[in-house]
């Protein structure tokens, strides 16, 4: 069963993320991206990481795609004509593809890990909430900062700048 | 079937990462060249879990917690960003954004 | 309040005094004036009463600065010799003081002239109370810069400030063997303390040499006399105050408090060095026409006097007669140095009354026959003029009879240098008396002067009157004993050699003088003897020019090459060449990476990525 929920999950998102990647329309990205969030959710769960999939459900499918749509609906922007990939792109293309392949090969022989999770159940929600406040305080705190920093920055970007030239 | 070793799960994510980076590469809307950044990162935290499961630990679990939180409010400023280019340039295509050239 | 509260508070006073005005009174003339007026009172009163006549002698210090092993401290030594000393500053101050109040009623900087007063007073206090030679030297260059803010009062004349310039670096010169001299006694010693080098020192002919210098330098001894002339830019009070009756004289009181250190040789020269300014500046004397220039070598001549004394007073064995033997040259020195400041302000402030008079005329040969128009500067003047001669029974005769004696003693050869310059003394001074007051007045100004108000003219009394009753020795407070008892008294045949010496000197100087001289608009000498008149101007002249010549032709040259070498080399080839050039050609790369477009960011990205695997790989 376990194997079975895996493959199909596993499936879902590679897909998606195909799918995410190729498609023409931004709109019909953006779903295929929430989709593939949902299959990764599903892994989490596989994985035993309980908090961390509906955390992942609710803020990065629930608000950063939302975001997302939100944005591509509004600046409704049609792509110009397709244009033939230039020798740089195919190069870097290849390379990078070079690079997957040899990470497989590597990893496969390389690897000397056993076969099934060496131990049972991942932490709890309260080994994770302690972790969270007693190690990680720190990082905590800096996140955040950080959150705040970039809401200001958000309100600020937003604003519409009266009389300003036009750059090009 | 393949059984979920270790190894599936770190392939996997190399998998997502190499997906979202040939988003980035080869897209031109830049609302997408975004998600691929985001799928990228989501393959990173695949991969976090995977290890931290296997190793026993809760570190990879938490790191993830802030690596989502990071994202969330990179994607905020990032969008922000990409609006007030949009409403200068009115064009989101990312080989007509080009201004910094000399 | 015990003796070294009030040398704390007399010491502060000043201090405080100057501060306010800097502070608060920049703008209230007045105020500034009252301040500094009271507080010179107030330290002349406290320097007579409670210190010198009733106070015991006292000394305390406080360690200021310790860095390892070396401790600096700042600290109090009231002896006789201090006591005396402080007397002088005190009442010479507060006449100067009130003095000024009259002469700079109308003067536009008056708070800042004040202040500089103030500064002034606190700085010499100082020196008078230091007991150790890193604090004197410290107060030491307070007083140089005191002297430089009153010299270049009146600014705005570049002659007023170069001669500012001149002083404070003739200082500087002198300063930096003093310095060393003090650096080595330290050395040598391990104590800069003047009791602690009473107790035990070692034997040394550099460190008293060294120490001298700075008496050169503040001293203005030959060579380093070229700035006090010059001083005579600043107004008339400050000549008075510094430039002759108090800073100068620092110099003297400072070898009196290292007369331990002194050692035969180091006296010689010491010596022969005041001698030779005497005659020198006696000689230049002769032919100056500006009043106070005339006065200005005149003090250098004393002040080469006092030096002289105390190199004279020490050629006498060695060990403990050769201790008390120096103390004579002390007690001379000291001595002369009490009348001169008293006789020596007098004559100062006379012609700043009599150049107050003349509407700020200041060449003799354009005054005259003001003897009816200001009566009280004439006779006070005459008493000054009476006393530096040697008039018989006045305050300079006792004096310069106590150094007659110990050349005499001692050294012939100084003796006749010293008894030869005495009538020169009496030459020029009878000279500057004679076409000042006498004759018919020879200008329009001269025609209208008329006498000032008591505020000028009450200080000059106070001090004629001093001039006067000053000499008698034996007269002086027991509170000073320790340096009176010093001073040498001539006996029997000696006493009568020297008595008519100084008779002899006097007539015949002052006859020449009178009889020579007339009142006429220009000089007699250059009339009849041209030659001797240039060749005492080139004189006069020679050690500006040979210093002119130095700075042009060797140190500018210098200069220059310095400056060529940093130039060219330490700024161009190594600063904007190398290092600033590495740096640029850095700048230049890192810019051509910046392409606006998106996609090469990615591919940079993925440059980086597969730097990093290699490096997982174990390849890099």
């Amino acid at each position: 069963m376990g194997s079975f929920l895996f493959n199909f999950f596993a499936l879902l998102t590679v897909i998606c993320a195909v799918g995410t990647v190729v498609n023409k329309n931004a709109v019909n990205a953006a779903m295929c991206f929430l989709l593939a969030l949902v299959g990764v959710s599903g892994l989490f769960v596989l994985l035993d990481a309980y908090l961390l999939a509906f955390v992942l459900l609710l803020v990065y499918a629930g608000a950063v795609v939302a975001l997302f749509l939100f944005i591509v609906m509004l600046l409704d922007a049609q792509g110009g004509p397709r244009r033939p990939f230039k020798p740089v792109t195919i190069a870097a293309s290849t390379i990078s593809l070079a690079l997957l392949a040899m990470g497989v090969l590597t990893i496969y022989e390389r690897s000397h890990l056993t076969a099934a999770p060496a131990t049972p159940a991942g932490p709890t929600l309260k080994e994770y909430a302690y972790q969270l406040f007693s190690t990680y305080l720190l990082p905590v705190q800096i996140v955040g900062f950080l959150l705040l920093i970039a809401m200001l920055g958000v309100i600020v970007l937003a604003k519409k700048h009266e009389g300003l030239e036009d750059i090009k | 079937m393949i059984t979920p070793t270790l190894e599936v799960y770190i392939l996997l994510s190399a998998l997502l990462f190499a997906i979202g980076f040939f988003g980035v590469l080869l897209r031109r809307n830049t609302l997408v060249i975004f998600m691929g950044l985001e799928l990228m990162l989501v393959a990173a935290t695949l991969a976090l879990v995977a290890f931290s499961r296997y190793n026993g630990t809760s570190d990879g679990n938490v790191f993830v917690f802030f690596i989502l939180t990071v994202a969330a409010a990179e994607v905020a400023v990032g969008l922000a960003i990409i609006v007030a280019l949009f409403r200068k340039r009115q064009t989101i295509q990312v080989d007509e954004l080009n201004a910094l050239k000399k | 309040m015990s003796t070294l509260q009030y040398a704390i508070l007399v010491l502060t006073l000043p201090l405080a005094s100057a501060a306010a005005i800097a502070l608060f009174l920049r703008r209230q003339g007045n105020l500034a004036a009252a301040l500094s007026v009271l507080t010179a009172l107030t330290i002349a009163f406290v320097a007579i009463s409670p210190l010198a006549l009733f106070g015991a002698r006292d000394e305390g210090h406080i360690d200021w600065l310790t860095l390892g092993n070396l401790t600096i401290s700042l600290g109090i030594k009231y002896d006789d010799l201090a006591a005396l000393m402080l007397c002088i500053v005190g009442i010479v101050g507060l006449c100067v003081h009130v003095f000024s109040l009259g002469y700079l009623h109308d003067d536009a900087a008056k708070a800042r002239y004040f202040g500089g007063l103030s500064i002034f007073m606190f700085s010499m206090i100082g020196i008078t109370l230091a007991d150790n030679l890193f604090m004197m030297f410290i107060y030491w260059e307070l007083v140089g810069f005191s002297s430089w803010l009153l010299i270049g009062h009146w600014f705005e004349k570049k002659s007023a400030s170069d001669a500012a310039k001149k002083a404070f670096i003739v200082n500087r010169v002198g300063d930096f063997g003093f310095l060393l001299g003090i650096i080595l006694c330290y050395w040598a010693n391990g104590t800069v303390n003047l009791s602690e080098l009473g107790l035990h020192h070692t034997y040394s002919t550099l460190v008293p040499l060294l120490l001298f210098c700075g008496a050169v330098g503040k001293s203005a001894q030959v060579p380093l006399q070229v700035w006090l002339p010059d001083a005579m830019e600043g107004p008339t009070p400050v000549s008075a105050l510094i430039h002759a009756a108090t800073m100068v004289a620092a110099g003297i009181y400072m070898l009196c408090r290292i007369n331990v250190l002194m050692v035969p040789d180091a006296l010689h020269a010491i010596m022969w060095t005041g001698t030779i300014t005497a005659l020198y500046a006696a000689l230049c004397a002769i032919v100056q026409s500006d009043i106070k220039r005339v006065l200005a070598y005149s003090t250098l001549s004393q002040l080469g006097y006092m030096v002289a004394a105390f190199g004279l007073g020490s050629i006498v064995g060695e060990g403990q007669a050769a201790k008390v033997a120096v103390a004579t040259g002390v007690g001379a020195a000291m001595f002369h140095l009490t009348t001169h400041a008293f006789f020596k302000a007098l004559l100062f402030l006379g012609s700043g009354l009599v150049i107050h008079a003349c509407h700020h005329e200041q060449d003799i040969f354009k005054m005259g026959g003001l003897r009816k128009k200001l009566p009280i500067t004439f006779w006070t003047f005459t008493i000054g003029v009476a006393a530096i001669v040697g008039f018989p029974y006045l305050a300079g005769f006792f004096s310069k009879d106590a150094i007659l004696y110990l050349a005499f003693a001692n050294n012939s050869y100084v003796f006749a240098v010293l008894a030869f310059t005495a009538v020169l003394t009496a030459f020029y001074m009878v000279r500057l008396w004679k076409i000042t007051f006498l004759g018919a007045p020879r200008s329009e100004h001269a025609e209208h002067a008329h006498e000032s108000p008591l505020v000028l003219t009450g200080p000059l009394i106070v001090l004629a009157v001093l001039a006067v009753v000053g000499g008698y020795a034996g007269h002086y407070p027991k509170a000073f004993a320790g340096v009176i008892e010093l001073v040498p008294e001539a006996e029997g045949s000696a006493h009568t050699t020297i008595f008519l010496t100084s008779l002899a000197v006097l007539a015949v100087g002052a006859g020449l003088a009178l009889s020579f001289y007339k009142t006429a608009a220009v000089d007699t000498l250059a009339e009849k003897f041209p030659g001797v008149f240039n060749f005492l101007t080139a004189l006069r002249n020679a050690f500006d020019a040979a210093y002119d010549w130095y700075v042009a032709k060797v140190q500018q040259r210098f200069a220059m090459l310095l400056n060529f070498i940093e130039q060219v080399l330490l700024a161009g080839l190594i600063v904007r060449g190398l290092l600033a050039g590495t740096v640029g050609l850095f700048g230049l790369g890192a810019r051509a990476l910046h392409v606006g477009k998106l996609n090469v960011y990615v591919y940079w990205f993925l440059g980086g990525v597969v730097v990093l695997w290699l490096f997982a790989l174990g390849v890099l």
